[in-house]
């Protein structure tokens, strides 16, 4: 008997398997009463609500959201940079500083990274209350993480031998720093920083679901009362603001050989930087340090949390990863395959866009309204979110690629179905297969979100023990989450290694 | 009087299992114009790294003006030049701004700064280019956009702009054309410039391959598996030296 081999194609396509048990539970789970509120919900996106009021209300939440979304990455953007400098091998050969240093921000940045936004913003709104700035400050702290890994990462591809080069020359350290980060510093921002404003914008809405403030506020609150036709209204404009960003970013062009330009993005880069100095003394210095009063018990703090139940919630915040996964990776591919025709591909990709703009609490909540909570369910909403962002990649690449090797096998009578697997989809599955090992970085990150929400794992596990005030569980919660991202992130690591 | 710049006191450089230098000892005198001679793989880059303090050896001691290399400061360090085989040119950059690299050692931050914002003045760096053929069309090209021979110019323009005293240099004369070959040795070896439009570099080691290009260097040094096997004026070189290395 032949040996089964594994390719890149079929391996994009096993993990699809995860729906057998998770189609199982949810299957079981079926509450039928539901559905007819998950109809109006469907229905309604064909009729939002349109009046003066709403018109207003969406104005003022969408300039909170731009406010707190723009702030967040223009702090992130920029201290990610410097992060990423200091996180960089190059910084380090440069100033001859031991390599231990270099360890050690490395892993202080992963556990920075390693926690949601959501959960930081949880956390801040517990100790300091809600506000404009504490949405800014709970994107602000793991983005910085997150892009200064980028930057780091861009830094890292610099020639040793311009370095060597540089270095000979014999200039002060900071001059022969600069000449060598320059250009992959602006590059990584060109590449990169707008991509950065959107997803800066997309969490800032999810922070609005919890309370922050801006749209995913008020979707919340029509989630709630069951207005949806006033929570489609805010979902539209929410897509019409994602649509218009996404064209306006298209037709900006950085051109680095203009003076004024360079200036002023260098004014804007010491201002921001000043400013976000003075505002963190001032943020110190005008807090109501009571609040501390409930985080310094933290080891006074007994926790109920038996062994049994902890593994538990870890298991199923692993299991959640795993299953969200899965289908964030197969699905696309699959569903690209077997509807491969120019209409279901215009279905195909404004499903897709609308999996991506529903944030995932809300489409948690919508499945909910048929279905018990569960692993499954959860698994599946983040499946799904992360399965439009996939698909939108997808999509790109095959759009991009050379045609020709398709078009032959489809001239040989092969089923259209087949050569497109063989033909185009092939010639991406390794590539497709790196992106979504870096995407399962994020999954892993978002568990927290959909558990808090879908009552599952950890993210649940650390809404419960905030708000009764058992600062040792939260910890506790925090310590298994961030193990469990970072241990995530380095298997990751090493599959996307193995397949650049 | 001791007119020594820069000696090796038994160099040895190991690199995993492999013995790359074995125990050079070497004294190049102001002034003297050395080439260095051996087949690929013979250690001459290697050596050249040694001198100029990229590369450690594993034992042994280089000193520039009868210091240590690893006591002196940055500015005496930047009395050395170095030409790579590879150029090791910032690819992104462009040839003025890459030219102007070498002016860094004896400028502050915020001369890198601006040299980055393309807001530094270039006339030096053009002045250099000019010298090395290099038209004026391709002064704001990116390194990725020129030919290798121009790219061989651009290094040696940002070699010769930090007007340094020594130049060391590994194979200067790769992808130019004769004509031009002869104007860049020229360049690089010249004791004193007739029309004073540059400082040359006093004392030169440039490793080459080709025999054809000796005739102005003062001496020959040929090297063979890491090893020193002569040292002689270059009128006393004979078929019997060259059989020894190659």
């Amino acid at each position: 008997m032949n040996k089964l081999k594994l390719n890149y194609t079929s391996l994009s396509f096993i993990p699809i398997l995860v729906c057998i048990p998770l189609g199982y539970q949810l299957i079981n789970n079926i509450n039928f009463g539901g559905f007819k509120l998950f109809q109006e919900f469907l229905i309604s996106a064909f009729n939002p609500k349109i009046d003066n009021e709403i018109i207003i209300i969406v104005i003022k939440r969408l300039n909170e959201t731009i406010s707190i979304g723009f702030f967040s990455w223009l702090v992130s953007i920029i201290f990610g940079a410097i992060f990423g400098i200091i996180s960089s091998n190059i910084f380090y050969k440069i100033f001859n500083i031991p390599n231990f240093f270099y360890h050690i921000v490395r892993f202080f940045l992963t556990i920075i990274r390693s926690i949601h936004e959501v959960v930081w913003g949880i956390l801040l709104m517990q100790i300091y209350g809600i506000n404009f700035s504490i949405g800014i400050i709970a994107i602000c702290i793991p983005y910085i993480a997150v892009n200064s890994k980028v930057f780091a990462e861009q830094l890292e591809t610099i020639d040793y031998k311009s370095f060597e080069s540089i270095n000979q020359i014999n200039a002060p350290k900071f001059s022969s720093l600069l000449t060598l980060i320059w250009n992959p510093i602006i590059n990584t921002f060109k590449n990169f920083g707008l991509y950065r404003l959107e997803c800066s914008i997309r969490s800032t809405v999810i922070l609005g679901l919890f309370g922050i403030g801006g749209i995913g506020t008020s979707i919340f609150l029509s989630f709630q009362t069951l207005n949806f036709r006033e929570l489609w209204t805010y979902l539209w404009s929410l897509a019409i603001l994602i649509i218009l960003s996404g064209l306006i970013f298209k037709k900006i062009k950085f051109n680095t050989t203009n003076k004024i330009l360079s200036i002023f993005f260098i004014s804007v880069f010491f201002i921001t930087i000043l400013f976000s100095f003075s505002y963190f003394l001032y943020f110190i210095f005008n807090t109501n340090f009571e609040n501390f009063n409930s985080v310094s018990s933290l080891f006074k703090s007994s926790s109920d949390l038996g062994l049994f139940d902890f593994l538990k919630l870890i298991s199923e915040t692993i299991i959640l990863s795993l299953l969200s996964t899965g289908i964030a990776i197969s699905l696309p591919p699959l569903v690209i395959g077997i509807f491969n025709n120019n209409t279901s591909k215009i279905f195909i990709k404004i499903f897709a866009f609308l999996l991506r703009l529903i944030p995932t609490p809300v489409i948690l909540l919508t499945l909910l309204t048929f279905n018990n909570p569960s692993v499954s369910l959860a698994a599946l909403t983040l499946g799904l979110h992360n399965a439009g962002i996939t698909s939108k990649l997808l999509f790109t690449n095959l759009d991009s690629q050379d045609k020709r090797n398709y078009i032959a096998m489809k001239s040989l009578g092969i089923s259209k179905k087949t050569s497109w697997l063989l033909g185009l989809f092939s010639q991406q599955a390794k590539s497709y297969l790196a992106y979504c090992a870096y995407r399962s970085d994020i999954i892993i990150r978002e568990t927290a979100i959909v558990g808090v929400i879908g009552s599952v794992g950890l993210g649940w596990q650390l809404q419960e023990s905030l708000s009764s005030f058992a600062w040792q569980e939260v910890t506790l919660v925090l310590i298994a989450y961030s193990s469990i991202a970072i241990v995530g992130e380095l298997i990751n690591g090493k599959i996307k290694n193995s397949l650049t | 009087m001791n007119n020594t710049v820069l000696e090796l006191e038994n160099i040895s450089y190991k690199y995993k299992d492999d013995l790359i230098l074995n125990k050079i000892n070497l004294k190049i005198n102001s002034g003297e114009k050395i080439a260095l001679l051996g087949k690929s793989g013979s250690g001459k880059t290697t050596l050249i790294s040694v001198i100029n303090g990229t590369i450690k050896p594993t034992q042994g001691e280089v000193k520039l003006f009868n210091e240590s290399f690893e006591e002196l400061d940055r500015k005496q360090k930047s009395k050395i030049t170095t030409i790579w085989q590879d150029l090791r040119l910032i690819e992104d950059l462009s040839a003025e701004q890459n030219v102007n690299c070498g002016l860094l050692a004896e400028n502050n931050f915020y001369f890198a700064f601006k040299n980055l914002l393309n807001i530094s003045s270039f006339k030096k760096a053009h002045k250099y280019m000019k010298l090395c053929r290099l038209h004026n069309s391709i002064y704001d090209k990116k390194i990725r956009k020129l030919s290798g021979g121009q790219k061989q110019r651009v290094a040696i323009a940002r070699s010769l702009i930090q007007e340094s005293n020594i130049l060391l240099a590994d194979e200067p004369f790769n992808n130019l054309d004769p004509k031009l070959i002869t104007t860049i040795k020229n360049l690089l070896l010249e004791n004193a410039d007739k029309n004073k439009t540059k400082k040359s570099p006093k004392t030169a080691l440039v490793a080459l391959h080709r025999l054809d290009l000796l005739n102005d260097f003062d001496k020959v040094i040929g090297i063979r598996d890491g090893k020193i096997f002569f040292n002689i004026k270059r009128n006393n070189l004979k078929k019997i030296h060259l059989e020894k290395i190659y």
